[in-house]
């Protein structure tokens, strides 16, 4: 540490012969407590070559309120050395030094890796070099012959790193705990899957083997134990694939939605034939999504509009509206529909309204599209009456695009 | 194959799986005979033929299992894999997992083939079939090489 450039100034502690440059009109000298409300204490490194400059900022920053303990700096070397070595609340850099420009500790701190807020301090500066420090990541600036408005500037800066810090700390709260829930989902399905294989074959060789060798009780307990492992194993595949989604970072692409139902119609053809299904569909617009995805979220919702099909043959309209920037897509159909009460439910992962003799399913299928459909930003809800069909919508916000943006005009 | 047995080897934790596994290969045309251990140092034992092995045959096939005690399958897969003695037996992964990690690493560590158990009885029986006609009935190895 070069002390002879690297300036050491506390108000609070006096350390004489330390070579430290020392703020000349110091008073606070004693350290002692100060009373309720009393100075917020503020850690800063002052980039700045001019003695009577120093003071006049460290008076500003006392009237407004402040106890500061500052380090003082005069070049970039300097500069990037206290500023790694130390924990300073902010960086007040003067924006006109001899040899160094003030706009060089902004392309340090990002060099660096660290998030200082920075308030330039300059006697004349003008708006475009002003413009330009807040376009560089500068918190703000502030004249020298309005050092008055420093405190403000300052409190402003370090509430905004606050708020940065804390938002940043939610999210990753939010992405480990992300991380923990689909952790668990897969180890949990890989763990579950091998003793259930276990009974499940064992309970079907037993079936086999001995079938009406035993008593008719006995062949229907088998059955029931049979059943309750294979129904078993589709509960925890269903499970895997609920926590696959989202579990690899979704790459967003400019996605035709036309292909995505052509797609999505492509892998339920034998239904779509036997059932006699007629789909209705608008032109749909291209949205950013991931697209396999996006099919299976129409493959499901379509699946769904034929198997909860009325006595009629299927009748699915397909339409895609742009309302207040966000895409609604809505496939009608008209099926046995849902009781309005229970239009919420039926997003739950593994919620039914069937017995599986009536409709078989785990009752995954919606649990997805609700996933998904919030991964891409999107809600997913529906509008039935019991008896008269169900419409399923779901949204996809309207990125900007520029494709998109041709779409809309 | 030549006319003499074939022989498998099983590395498999789940008795219940070498038993299943046994079973149907009894009933393949082609009635290898099938030896069985349970973890991973007790297969790298029975290859290297030490001590209770020291009489072990030498597997036309092995069936790997990837999750197990002590050391697991893709320990073995490894040593065998690297080993020019043994990096001529075709070793088929058979495992629980379905998780393209396992799969892909598996595959860079030589695997021959990997197959997940199914989750039904008809299934089970109708692979180890399958794998036991394909892997002792179809395809050519090249010729056994005794080390010296």
């Amino acid at each position: 540490m070069n002390n002879s450039t690297a300036a050491t100034l506390k108000p609070q502690l006096y350390e004489p012969g330390d070579g430290a440059r020392r703020h000349p009109n110091d008073d606070n000298v004693a350290g002692s407590r100060p009373s309720l409300p009393g100075p917020t204490k503020l850690r800063a490194l002052v980039v700045e070559d001019s003695d009577a400059d120093l003071e006049f900022l460290v008076r500003a920053l006392r009237k407004g309120g402040f106890e500061p303990d500052i380090d003082v700096v005069q070049s970039a070397a300097d500069f990037a050395d206290r500023v790694c070595k130390n924990r300073y609340e902010i960086v007040l850099a003067d924006y006109g030094l001899p040899g160094w420009n003030g706009m060089e500790t902004l392309e340090i701190l990002r060099r660096e890796g660290l998030d200082i807020p920075v308030v330039m301090v300059s006697g004349s500066m003008g708006e475009i070099k002003a413009v330009e420090c807040i376009k560089q990541g500068a918190a703000d600036y502030v004249l020298k012959d309005h050092l008055t408005r420093l405190p403000h500037a300052v409190r402003r800066a370090v509430a905004d790193k606050q708020l940065r810090d804390e938002h940043r700390r939610s999210q990753e709260d939010l992405a480990r705990s992300n991380r923990d829930l689909e952790q668990f989902a897969y180890v949990a399905s890989h763990d579950l899957q091998e003793p259930l294989r276990m009974v499940a074959t064992y309970t079907q060789l037993l079936a086999e083997r001995y079938r009406g060798k035993l008593d008719e009780n006995a062949d229907k307990y088998i059955h029931y134990a049979v059943d309750g492992a294979l129904r078993m194993q589709t509960l925890v595949h269903d499970l895997l694939a609920f926590s696959r989604v989202g579990s690899k970072g979704t790459a967003l692409k400019l996605t035709d939605c036309n292909a995505v139902v052509e797609a999505a119609l492509k892998n339920l053809h034998v239904a779509v034939q036997e059932s006699g299904t007629q789909i209705i569909r608008s032109n749909l617009p291209s949205v950013l999504a991931d697209s396999s995805q996006l099919t299976q979220v129409f493959q499901n919702l379509l699946g769904n509009a034929i198997k909860f099909r009325g006595a009629a043959p299927p009748v699915i309209r397909i339409r895609g509206e742009l309302v207040a920037r966000e895409w609604v897509f809505s496939i009608a159909d008209n099926g046995i529909g849902i009781a309005p009460e229970q239009a919420d439910i039926i997003f739950v992962i593994f919620k039914r309204l069937h017995t599986r003799t009536e409709y078989p399913g785990s009752g995954i299928g919606l649990a997805i599209c609700k996933k998904i459909v919030e991964q891409h930003g999107g809600r997913i809800w529906v509008e039935s009456e019991a008896g008269l069909g169900s419409t399923f919508k779901f949204t996809i916000p309207a990125g900007g695009e520029p494709e998109e943006i041709d779409f809309l005009e | 194959m030549s006319d003499s047995q074939a022989e498998v080897l099983m590395v498999d934790d789940s008795l219940a799986d070498i038993e299943l596994t046994s079973e149907v290969l009894g009933k393949t045309r082609w009635l290898p005979h099938l030896s069985s251990v349970n973890d991973g140092e007790e297969a790298i034992s029975f290859l290297r033929r030490r001590g209770k092995y020291a009489a072990a045959p030498r597997p036309d096939l092995i069936v790997l299992d990837l999750n197990m005690p002590r050391k697991d399958g893709r320990s073995v897969l490894t040593e065998i894999k690297t080993d020019p003695t043994l990096a001529w037996i075709p070793v088929v992964i058979f495992t629980t997992s379905h998780a393209n990690s396992d799969i892909n690493r598996s595959y860079e560590l030589g695997a021959n083939c990997y197959l997940r158990k199914p989750g039904n009885l008809a299934d089970f029986v109708a692979l180890v079939d399958l794998m036991a006609n394909f892997w002792l009935g179809f395809v050519s190895l090249p010729f056994q090489r005794e080390e010296h």
